[in-house]
Order: structure tokens, then C-alpha cells, then sequence
């Protein structure tokens, strides 16, 4: 009787906590109605015109958004480790370079709403073929006081990036033809720079943070080694010398770090004051993403980057929360499906794909079948909940130049099937594929383990590839250890992988598309392979690369990269999948927010004010 | 005298045990098939000069000995080395370990505290309800995994807003007085401490309970009881006494844990430890990070089975004669 006590309870606490495990893996299917919610959230136009205005010897910046009230404090956040050093010239991640946007201001910015470059620290710049002149503001200090002069923009382009210290991509991007532009100071206040050929790319490097040369110059003095470990995250936030909007005081490792306002700011409201309004901005760094929704549900955090899979749920809690949701659109982020190209030996004479599946991959009615089978609308709907677009093209959907007549397609199982059969595929009685050879269809998917979107891409990619009676492999591994494939044993069949681009210059994709590319992963060469057997539309590529980079008007450039978007998605070296959008919450008491797709929700931090009051203030 | 010549003679014992363990765990890290630069060969925007400049500076181009025998120069000399960001290992390291040391010493102080009296009580009045009870919970507490446990506590901060969401400290920490400092950081403890006090004093209860019990039912326990010497006496003077020798090794890996035991639970709840930190270091292969802390943890380990051996010298003194032999 004792022992029947005993056994009833420990019944009921295994019930119990069996209950509490309890959780749905597989996202319910939503219905497209539901999917389409997302319509509802859209954005408001950003209103604000700025222009240069003089004051006291002055360049300001002002703006004549409503003016607002001083003070207050936002608390955003990051997810991972935190940033890894606050030198903006040896950043190579995302978190870093945040961290060094709020702090350094570049000579040019981009429009939040066109995307073109608009002057930031610069006053105004002129193009004249191959010399940009850039005009400083005048009268702009660093935090420390000192005056920001033509000295600095010529220091830190000639001594720092263009003799290649600390992340040199800034320098190896403008490079043509391995020439590097030249830098001239010309007065105080003008700096002259002039590339080797005509090349589009360079503008936008110009939005590369300046550098205090007071600062700067003792550590590039002693050398790239030391300059590699100068500003790491150990230095104390106080000798930091920044332009940007805030000023970081404190840092505290894998917690957070606190920036307050620069009251010598150069951005000026309707009333003449001077911005930014808030007082600080916090940015915890957060080590994942299921504690940064709680943080944002527990109030902790003013700002959150919502994901797909967690928009139902924050939308039950907008209708009492003190917080608003904004859908920012299509991401830069591009999923894609690609097939290993490759025809080439290793150096013992071993061919890196097996040469019964290369002949697959390497035909095009092949690519084309796998390409017709995939059901985009269902990963949409089933993957990112409806908060995703289906993508066709290799530029992200927010890209300015993004080539709008490649028009989308649905799933089309029986046209798959035509192209597999006019490359003389079958099918057995059990309904496997086989080839023209008699060789059963088989072959390995990879994706990196670990990642739970690619995975759920990489299910549902074998699922539909299977309607075609071939058998996939699919086969999450190690991230490292797939880029180790990818890049250097080339042993790999297919992959499900993700790039980010930006929406704004195609030519930073070069290192994908161009034959000879370091990331040029469907048929990647060894530098000494470089030019060999040149696919047709590889040479095309190459070529418009090379005329999009050097042409100078947008619409010249566009032909080449709509030219370049039509060749991928005719020949499907890389299959596009979709595009995650992007949703944010922010809290409500936050005024003059206008969120753009290009600029994200923050863009002008400097212009938000806190208005607990409520009433007259956007949103 | 024979002390210090038993300490000398442990001491000389490690190096060869130190040199192994560097070079096995070095040898695991370099030859895994994990790429310290995978990331950085995965950003479109990053060059091929970067990356070639990038391995040149982590020195993985040279030969897995080479690097070794550069890493265990600096090491004897006593430098850990940079990170793979250009970072000091030792003042990364220097940052993080306050915080772990703050919270696995509370933890243990709490469960020896409470653990011991606990176990004694369990085995003085063995197979009395309350011994049933702490079974039972403790039962408990040793199943429940601390993950699992510590996502719980997390979701009852965030629902009833009692207590913060992880971390250490709160954001307006800098403006706060002392006062106030020491209320935050207590408020942030009390969750990660209750995680990691539950599960380690289910362990310490039962393994306290067992070897009182063991003592309990031998002939010299016997034999005091039936000398009539009271109970308190009987338990407290003799058999406590010999049932506490077990106890001073299991302290002896509790020392070895206080730099690495909370790891999970810092992760869930956002603690900035040695956890989050060393976990990172090994998803990026940063050998010098990697490196530093498991050398740490070795450390650690030898040094505190040294200590417990030591102070059973002075509470045993049969191991005290043996020794000396």
C-alpha cells in the first residue's frame, strides 16, 4: 500500500514534467491568409529633409522632423559574444562593425530611403570622372576636443587603408587591375581622390570610417602587427576618440556596453539644438536568441529584431504590450541550392566530383528539373511562417538593382520531369530515377548542422527532389568542416547555403561570380586553374563584372548587372530559394521612428526621442 | 619535514602529467577538421589577401609541432598569447574568472552547509519519513538536468518579473551606490545559484548520508554504543570523524569545478563566466584561449586533489604514517 503512494507520485511528477517538455517541433502550416498578416505591418515614408546649415562657423546637419524632448535611455542589443575589437579598420564581423558605426562617422552615408550616398561627415562631394573632391564640414570636433580636418581624411585613407593595415578588404575592394586610387590633400577642409580607371565601387568605400590621425598615428607608426592588436576590446572605453552620434563610457565583457550622447554632435533639430535627444544607448550583448526575446518580453531591451517563428506569438502581445511591430522586408540574406560544377582532377588525377554525377550537374535540363520541383511557397510558409519572400534572383528583393522582369514561377512537377527525359533520364518500375546510363540518381546534401532553418530547407529540398525519383543524402555536418568542402577538398554533390550581399553594390559579390573568385563555389578553381575550361556564361560573368564595376552612371550599370541576374537564373548555377523578411519591435515610447528597408529601424538613432506622455509624436 | 619533501615530490609528478595533456588537447584542436577562418573565407567581402594575411598571423601555415613549440615557449615564460581578435588571453581571462569564482564559491559554501548537516541528519534517522522525503528530493534534484531546470527558473523570471533576465549586472549598474550594486548583483545571483545549489546538493546529501551509514554499522560504532556512551557522542565523535575522510577528496574535484563547472548553466542564464567564453573560443578553434583554459582546468584539477590529499594527512592518521613509510 506504502509502495503504491510511492509509485502513484512519482507517476504524477514524471507526467508532469513530460507535460512541461511538451513542444511542437514542427511548426503548424500556416493557412496564406494568416501568412499574409504580415501586409498590415507596413512603414511609413521617412519624412525628413536635411540640409547643411552654417552657424557659428559651423557646418551642422539639420533636420525638421518634429523637434522632441531631451534624455532618456534605449537598450538594443546583440547576440553572441560581443564585439572583438573597437578598431573600425580590423573589424571582420557584424557585431564589431556595429559597434564602430555608433562611434566613427565616414565622409558619406547612404540614403536610408534611395540608397544613394548622401554626405555625412563630407559637406558636399563632386564626381568628375575619375577624382571625387570631397568638402569637410567645418568646425566638427572629436570627442576629445580636437578639430576633425582634412588631415585626418588624408591620414587615415593614405597611412591606414590604402598601405593595407589592419582588414584590408576596404583596400583590396577598390583595387583595379591591382592599381589603388590616390589621396591628396588639397586645403583644410578638401581632400581629392582619384581612382586609376573610371570605377562605380569606389563611392561607396568613401563611407569607411575617418580615423583621429592623433590617435591613430603612434599605432600605425609601430607597425601592421601592432596595428592588428590596437583598440582591442581590452582598452578602456574612455581613450576611445570618436565622431558618431554616442561615445562609448563603459564596456563590460559579455554583458554590455553603454554608450552616451556626443554633445557636440553635428546634426541639428528644427529648433537649432543639438542632437542626438537620448541620452544613452545601451547595447547588451546577448549570447542567443531565445534569451534576447525574453529579454524584450521581461523589458529589458527597447528593440528587438523579431524572427519568423516568434511573430505570432509577439503579435498576441503587441494588442496589450507597450510595443510596436515593423515589417522592414525582404533581408539581404539569400537561401540557396547549388550544384557542384566542377570537372576538374586534384592533383593525383582524381576527378573531385564523381564524374557520373558531375554529367547531372552539369546539364542544364538537369538543374533546370531540380530547380521546377521546388516548392518555395510551401518553405515560405513552413520554414519562415509566412514572414519570407520567394526568391529567383542571386540580388537580394531590396536591391536597387535588382533585374524586376525575371519573373517568379510556380512548382511544376510535369515540366521537371519533360526536361529529365529530353536529357534521356528514366524511370524504373519503382519510379527511381536512372540516367542515360542506367545509373540510379543518388547523391549527398549538405548543409551546416546547427543551423535549424538550413536544415528544415535541406528536408524539404530532399522531399520534393524525391517527387523526381531521385535519392537524396541528406547530410547536416560541421559548418567548419563544410566550408573545408567547399572551399578547398571540393567534395561535395550539393549544398544548402546562405550568403548575405549587399542591397546597394553588386560588386561586392564579385568574389562569387567572377571565374577566378575566392567564393566562386559551384565551380570553384585553384589559382592555378585560373581560366580553365571557362563555361561560356562564366566568361559572360566575368565580363560584366568587370564592364558593371568600371561603367559610372547607374544606368549604365544596371544593364550589366540585369544582364548578370538573367544569366543566373537562366543557367542556375545557384538555386535561389527565398528571403527571409525582416521584422522589428520597438517599444512605443520611442518617437520619430521611420524605419526603412535600406536603413533598418534605427538608422536616424539620432533624431529618436522618448515620449512616455504620448499624443503628439509619431507612432 | 616529510611534508614538504611529499609536496616537492607531487609537484615534480605533474609536469610530465601537464606536458601530456597540453599535447594530446593541442593535437585534438589542430588536427579536428575545424577551420579557425571558416567564417571569414565564407564573407563575400573578405579578400583572399585578408585571409592569407589572417593565416600567416595565427601561424597556420607552419606545421602543427612548429605551432606547438611556439605556444609551449610562450607558455613557460608565462604568457598565454593573443586571441584570435588580438586580444590578451590573460586579460580575457582575468575578466571572466571574478565572475565564475563569485558564483561557484557561493555555491558550494551553500551545499556544504547545507549538504553535510542534511546527509547526517538522513543517516541518523535512516528510514525515518524525513530521510523518505530527502530522498525523494534529492532523487530529484539529481535527475533533473540543469538545462532543463535553469530554462525553467528563466521563464518564471520573465512571468512573474521578480528577478532579472541572466546576466550579472543591470544596465544602469555604473550610476548605482554600493548599496544598491550589492542588491543587484545578489538579485542576479539567486537564480543561477538555486540551478546549480539544487543540483550539487542532492549528490552531496546522499554521498554524506552513505558514508555515515557505512560507518555507522561497523564494530567499533557497536561497541561505543554498547560501552553506553550517548548518542550524540557515538556520532558525532566517532563516527563523523571517519566518515568525513571520503568527503575531503570529493572537496579535493569540487576545488577542480570552480573554474569550470557552471558552464551550461552561465550559458542559459546569460552569466558572463568562463562558460560562454571558452565555448566560443572552441566553436572558433582560438587555440591560445583554448589552450590557456584547459591548461587551467588541468591545473586546477592536480592542485586541488594535492590539497585534499593534504588534509587528509592531517585528518587521517593512518594515511599520515603510510605516507611517511
Amino acid at each position: 500500500m506504502k509502495n503504491l503512494g510511492y509509485v502513484v507520485l512519482v507517476i504524477i511528477l514524471v507526467l508532469l514534467l513530460g507535460k512541461a517538455c511538451l513542444r511542437r517541433d514542427i511548426p503548424e502550416t500556416l493557412t496564406k491568409t494568416e501568412g499574409s498578416q504580415q501586409e498590415k505591418l507596413t512603414l511609413d515614408v521617412y519624412p525628413a529633409n536635411r540640409k547643411n546649415v552654417t552657424i557659428n562657423g559651423v557646418d551642422y546637419i539639420q533636420t525638421d522632423l518634429p523637434a522632441g524632448k531631451f534624455g532618456g535611455t534605449m537598450i538594443n542589443s546583440t547576440i553572441g559574444e560581443g564585439p572583438k575589437t573597437f578598431n573600425p579598420f580590423n573589424s571582420k564581423d557584424a557585431t564589431s562593425s556595429t559597434f564602430a558605426d555608433i562611434m566613427y562617422d565616414g565622409l558619406v552615408t547612404i540614403d536610408p530611403v534611395n540608397g544613394q550616398y548622401i554626405p555625412k561627415l563630407a559637406k558636399s562631394f563632386e564626381i568628375n570622372g575619375n577624382d571625387y573632391i570631397v568638402h569637410l564640414r567645418r568646425g566638427l570636433k572629436w570627442s576629445d576636443g580636437k578639430p576633425i580636418t582634412a588631415e585626418d581624411v588624408y591620414f587615415t585613407w593614405k597611412n591606414i587603408i590604402l598601405d593595407g593595415y589592419g582588414n584590408t578588404s576596404t583596400r583590396d575592394s577598390i583595387s583595379v587591375d591591382g592599381k589603388l586610387p590616390t589621396v591628396q590633400k588639397i586645403d583644410n577642409y578638401t581632400v581629392k581622390f582619384t581612382t586609376p580607371k573610371p570605377f562605380a565601387p569606389f563611392l561607396a568605400s568613401l563611407s569607411t570610417p575617418i580615423a583621429p590621425k592623433h590617435v591613430f598615428e603612434p599605432a600605425v607608426k609601430k607597425g601592421k602587427e601592432f596595428f592588428d592588436t590596437f583598440m582591442s576590446t581590452n582598452i578602456n572605453p574612455k581613450d576611445l576618440v570618436t565622431s558618431g552620434p554616442f561615445k562609448m563610457v563603459e564596456y563590460v565583457p559579455a554583458q554590455r556596453a553603454v554608450y552616451k550622447r556626443n554633445p557636440d554632435y553635428y546634426v541639428i533639430n528644427s529648433k537649432g539644438e543639438k542632437l542626438p535627444y537620448l541620452d544613452k544607448l545601451i547595447y547588451l550583448i546577448v549570447g542567443d536568441a531565445n534569451n534576447e526575446v525574453l529579454k524584450f518580453e521581461g523589458g529589458e531591451l527597447d528593440v528587438i529584431g523579431v524572427k519568423g517563428p516568434d511573430v505570432p506569438r509577439f503579435k498576441e502581445r503587441q494588442e496589450h504590450g507597450d510595443f510596436s511591430m515593423v515589417n522592414l522586408g525582404p533581408d539581404t540574406g539569400t537561401m540557396y541550392l547549388s550544384m557542384n560544377l566542377n570537372d576538374r582532377t586534384d592533383e593525383n588525377g582524381k576527378p573531385y566530383v564523381d564524374p557520373i554525377k558531375g554529367k547531372w550537374f552539369r546539364d542544364l535540363n538537369f538543374r533546370k528539373a531540380v530547380d521546377l520541383v521546388i516548392d518555395r511557397e510551401n518553405m515560405v510558409y513552413n520554414i519562415a511562417n509566412g514572414f519570407a519572400k520567394p526568391l529567383f534572383t542571386p540580388e537580394s528583393l531590396n536591391s536597387i538593382f535588382l533585374n524586376e522582369e525575371l519573373k517568379p514561377y510556380p512548382r511544376d512537377v510535369d515540366k521537371a520531369k519533360e526536361f529529365l527525359r529530353a536529357s534521356g533520364f528514366t524511370w524504373d518500375k519503382k519510379g527511381r530515377l536512372r540516367d542515360k546510363d542506367g545509373n540510379r540518381v543518388e547523391f549527398d546534401l549538405l548543409t551546416n548542422a546547427g543551423n535549424s532553418e538550413r536544415e528544415a530547407i535541406g528536408v524539404m529540398v530532399k522531399q520534393d527532389l524525391e517527387d523526381l525519383g531521385m535519392k537524396v543524402n541528406f547530410k547536416p555536418i560541421e559548418f567548419n568542416s563544410l566550408v573545408n568542402k567547399l572551399l578547398s577538398t571540393y567534395e561535395w554533390d550539393m549544398v544548402v547555403m546562405g550568403l548575405t550581399g549587399s542591397p546597394l553594390e553588386p560588386n561586392g559579390g564579385k568574389n562569387v561570380w567572377l571565374s577566378n573568385g575566392a567564393l566562386h563555389m559551384y565551380n570553384q578553381r585553384k589559382p592555378a586553374e585560373a581560366g580553365v575550361n571557362l563555361l561560356p556564361w562564366e566568361k559572360e560573368l566575368d565580363y560584366l563584372f568587370e564592364k558593371g564595376a568600371t561603367a559610372l552612371s547607374f544606368e549604365d550599370r544596371k544593364k550589366y548587372y540585369d544582364r548578370y541576374q538573367e544569366i543566373i537564373y537562366n543557367e542556375k548555377p545557384m538555386i535561389y530559394l527565398y528571403s527571409p523578411v525582416r521584422i522589428s519591435a520597438i517599444r512605443n515610447k520611442f518617437k520619430n521612428v521611420y524605419p526603412t528597408s535600406l536603413g533598418g529601424i534605427i538608422h536616424n538613432i539620432e533624431e529618436i526621442y522618448i515620449d512616455t506622455g504620448g499624443g503628439n509624436g509619431h507612432n | 619535514m616529510d611534508i614538504i619533501k611529499y609536496i616537492l615530490k607531487r609537484i615534480l609528478q605533474t609536469i610530465p602529467l601537464l606536458i601530456i595533456v597540453s599535447v594530446v588537447s593541442f593535437a585534438l584542436i589542430r588536427l579536428s577538421p575545424v577551420d579557425p577562418l571558416a567564417e571569414l573565407r565564407l564573407n563575400p567581402s573578405i579578400s583572399q589577401e585578408t585571409l592569407d594575411r589572417e593565416r600567416e598571423r595565427l601561424g597556420l601555415d607552419k606545421n602543427i609541432a612548429v605551432q606547438y613549440g611556439l605556444w609551449a615557449k610562450s607558455f613557460i615564460k608565462g604568457d598565454l598569447g593573443i586571441t584570435s581578435n588580438g586580444e590578451s588571453v590573460a586579460q580575457k581571462l582575468k575578466e571572466r574568472i571574478p565572475n565564475t569564482l563569485l558564483l561557484t564559491t557561493i555555491v558550494i559554501f551553500l551545499t556544504w552547509l547545507v549538504g553535510v548537516p542534511l546527509g547526517i541528519i538522513a543517516a541518523v534517522k535512516w528510514k525515518s519519513p524525513l530521510d523518505r522525503i530527502l530522498t525523494v528530493l534529492t532523487s530529484i534534484g539529481m535527475a533533473i538536468p540543469s538545462f532543463f531546470f535553469a530554462v525553467l527558473l528563466l521563464i518564471f523570471a520573465v512571468k512573474t518579473g521578480w528577478f532579472p533576465i541572466g546576466g550579472l549586472t543591470s544596465s544602469n549598474f555604473l550610476e548605482m551606490n554600493l548599496g544598491q550594486k550589492v542588491l543587484d548583483i545578489t538579485k542576479h545571483l539567486i537564480l543561477p545559484v538555486t540551478v546549480l545549489f539544487t543540483i550539487s546538493l542532492a549528490g552531496l546529501q546522499r554521498q554524506m548520508r552513505g558514508n555515515l551509514l557505512d560507518v555507522l554499522d561497523s564494530d567499533y560504532v557497536k561497541f561505543a554504543r554498547a560501552k553506553g556512551i550517548s548518542e550524540f557522542k557515538v556520532v558525532f565523535k566517532h563516527a563523523l570523524r571517519n566518515a568525513i575522510n571520503p568527503m575531503i577528496t570529493l572537496l579535493g574535484f569540487e576545488f577542480a569545478g570552480l573554474l569550470s563547472g557552471a558552464a551550461l548553466t552561465e550559458y542559459v542564464f546569460q552569466y558572463p563566466g568562463l562558460g560562454r567564453l571558452i565555448l566560443e573560443a572552441v566553436m572558433k578553434s582560438d587555440i591560445n584561449l583554448v589552450m590557456a583554459s584547459l591548461m587551467m582546468g588541468a591545473i586546477m584539477l592536480i592542485l586541488g586533489n594535492l590539497i585534499a590529499d593534504l588534509l587528509l594527512i592531517f585528518t587521517d592518521p593512518r594515511i599520515r604514517t603510510g605516507g611517511t613509510k
